[in-house]
């Protein structure tokens, strides 16, 4: 500890801006290898664990329950409010064309590939990965985890895995929500703004253009983005040191590596699945 | 258990059931009764907040230290996921237009409609959100958690003053600035996409044709919407923490939710506004 202040006012003391911002950018490229290193190693125990089982089962329900119930609520409000938005934006393009028609597919396009499972995984990372970080670190810092150690019940299979299987189903059954709450609110957005009918809407958005495909990409982003979360919000839980505050830097981190993870791997799934 | 031992002594003075009795309705009514409270609290800590910031005390130093804060600390952070939100907008958006009309020329000048009216200012701000709003609860709570907000209120000194207002007026100006940045990374970011995997050229993506003076408008009302908003909500959750190390956690928690909700909330209120007052 004494050694490392040490050499970091060492480091700091030696002159020019040039090293100390090449040293912070290499700081924090080592910040992000660490990380995703660490949660690389988890996902290779928690992986250990499930084949075969070794996961607590009651665990397991109590998790889905709070993680995946619980969120129903605010993820609902989300979807509407979301399909909501979707429409107001295309509204003023299917306005200028009069292609009243093509509102569903407009809306149904963007809201069922990209915008449903990124905002579903942006809530889901905040409600559910933040808390689950805030709860493992807490159990953390008040040393339970060594308790469990104590007591030879393994934490990865009694605490890690079942919490992280619980984030990825919660994240895929809710995105199946979200997608259907959010062509709801858009459908009647539609008719209250637009005085396109819901009927209209829903012929716009079965009518060829879209298929299961599109349905697919987002839901197997939402498996992907679950993978992320639940992997982030356990890793900086189980790495939480340094009593209250502490528990509160490592859900800020957990928050921000979710929704950085998130955007990235949603680029590359975009691309890799295509058209 | 101590309720219903109260319910049976006193009839005149009804104590709430927990939770689990109530039945749904009365879940329900809970439930509306908490939001109701919340809402009030949250007004509150706004009004007071925008007292102080016309008649407080003027602190020097404090400002320009949360602008670093919340600003310059989150530009790297925001041009990440910004510069990857463009990719995926445009990569998407030319697979749309390529099923219906395979004419890329109007793909930049829509884009950079939308990035303005909405997708610059909401996506970013969510980003904002649980950048800024999980640190500001963070730091709050764990001052509320080891008592330094009472020993603030001790010596006379309103937290709202101290720590809301400065954080307030900082996100008022960093998350326009930020904005405006993040807008600049997910068009560039779009253009090169576009460019890469559509073949537009650059000159036909970069134009401004289709921006008019409602989007603009619409941008900039979000940008101050949110850039308010996240302050006040999250550090409400902040001040409204309580037991120890747990505490903090569920404060940051309820910071990133709420705040991300009153971002979309603001969102659908604002873009139909937008609509209603600039059509086309």
């Amino acid at each position: 500890m004494a050694a490392q202040t040490g050499a970091s006012t060492a480091a700091s003391a030696e002159p020019g801006g040039l090293a100390t911002l090449a040293g912070n950018v290499g700081a924090s490229f080592l910040d992000i290898a660490e990380t995703t290193g660490g949660m690389t190693i988890l996902l290779a125990r928690i992986v250990a664990r499930t084949i075969p089982p070794r996961v607590d089962g009651r665990e397991l329900l109590k998790n889905l329950y709070k993680m995946g119930v619980k969120s129903l609520p605010i993820v609902a409000v989300t979807a509407l409010f979301t399909g909501a938005i979707m429409v107001i934006q295309a509204a003023a393009i299917v306005k200028r064309y009069g292609a009243e028609g093509l509102l569903g597919w407009g809306a149904g396009f963007g809201t069922l590939r990209e915008i449903a499972p990124l905002l579903t995984a942006l809530m889901i990372s905040g409600r559910v990965g933040a808390n689950n970080t805030a709860e493992l670190g807490t159990m953390v810092v008040t040393e339970q985890l060594d308790a469990l150690r104590v007591l030879a019940i393994d934490p990865i299979s009694f605490l890690i895995a079942p919490r992280f299987i619980s984030i990825v189903s919660t994240l895929f059954m809710m995105t199946l929500f979200a997608d259907a709450l959010a062509l709801f609110g858009a459908a009647y957005t539609g008719q209250a703004l637009l005085g396109v009918s819901p009927t209209t809407f829903y012929n716009g958005l079965t009518g060829g253009l879209l298929g299961f495909g599109d349905v697919a990409t987002g839901l197997v982003k939402s498996v992907v983005f679950g993978f992320v979360i639940g992997l982030a919000s356990c890793h900086f839980g189980l790495a939480t040191k340094g009593g209250a505050p502490g528990v509160g830097r490592a859900v800020n981190s957990t928050v921000m590596a979710s929704a950085a993870g998130v955007f990235v791997l949603d680029y590359l799934t975009s691309f890799a699945l295509g058209g | 258990m101590s309720n219903a031992a109260n319910t049976g002594d006193r009839q005149t003075e009804p104590v709430p059931p927990p939770l689990e009795d109530l039945g749904a309705v009365g879940q329900l009514g809970a439930a509306a009764i908490d939001l109701l409270i919340g809402g009030r609290e949250l007004y509150s800590v706004f009004v007071r907040t925008l007292y102080y910031v016309a008649r407080g005390r003027k602190e020097k130093g404090a400002l320009l230290k949360q602008m670093y804060e919340i600003g310059n600390r989150s530009v790297f952070f925001l041009s990440v996921t910004m510069g990857f939100l463009g990719m995926i907008l445009v990569y998407q958006a030319g697979l749309q237009s390529k099923r219906v009309v395979p004419d890329f020329t109007l793909l930049g000048a829509t884009y950079l409609e939308l990035l303005v009216r909405d997708f610059a200012a909401s996506l970013g701000a969510l980003m904002l959100a649980t950048r800024v709003g999980a640190g500001i609860a963070a730091e709050i709570g764990s001052m509320v958690v080891t008592e330094q907000i009472d020993a603030l209120r001790m010596c006379a000194a309103d937290p709202i003053d101290f720590l809301i207002k400065p954080r307030f007026l900082a996100s008022l100006i960093m998350t326009t600035v930020l904005i405006v940045w993040a807008g600049t990374v997910a068009f560039v970011a779009g253009g090169l996409t576009a460019y890469f995997a559509f073949d537009v050229p650059l000159r036909t993506f970069f134009s401004m044709q289709m921006v008019d003076f409602g989007d603009v408008a619409t941008g900039l009302a979000k940008c101050i919407a949110y850039g308010a908003a996240i302050p006040i909500v999250s550090g409400y959750c902040g001040l409204s923490t309580f037991g120890g190390s747990e505490g903090v956690g569920w404060a940051t928690t309820r910071a990133v939710v709420n705040t991300s909700l009153a971002i979309i909330i603001l969102n659908f209120f604002i873009s139909g506004a937008g609509f209603l007052i600039f059509p086309g």
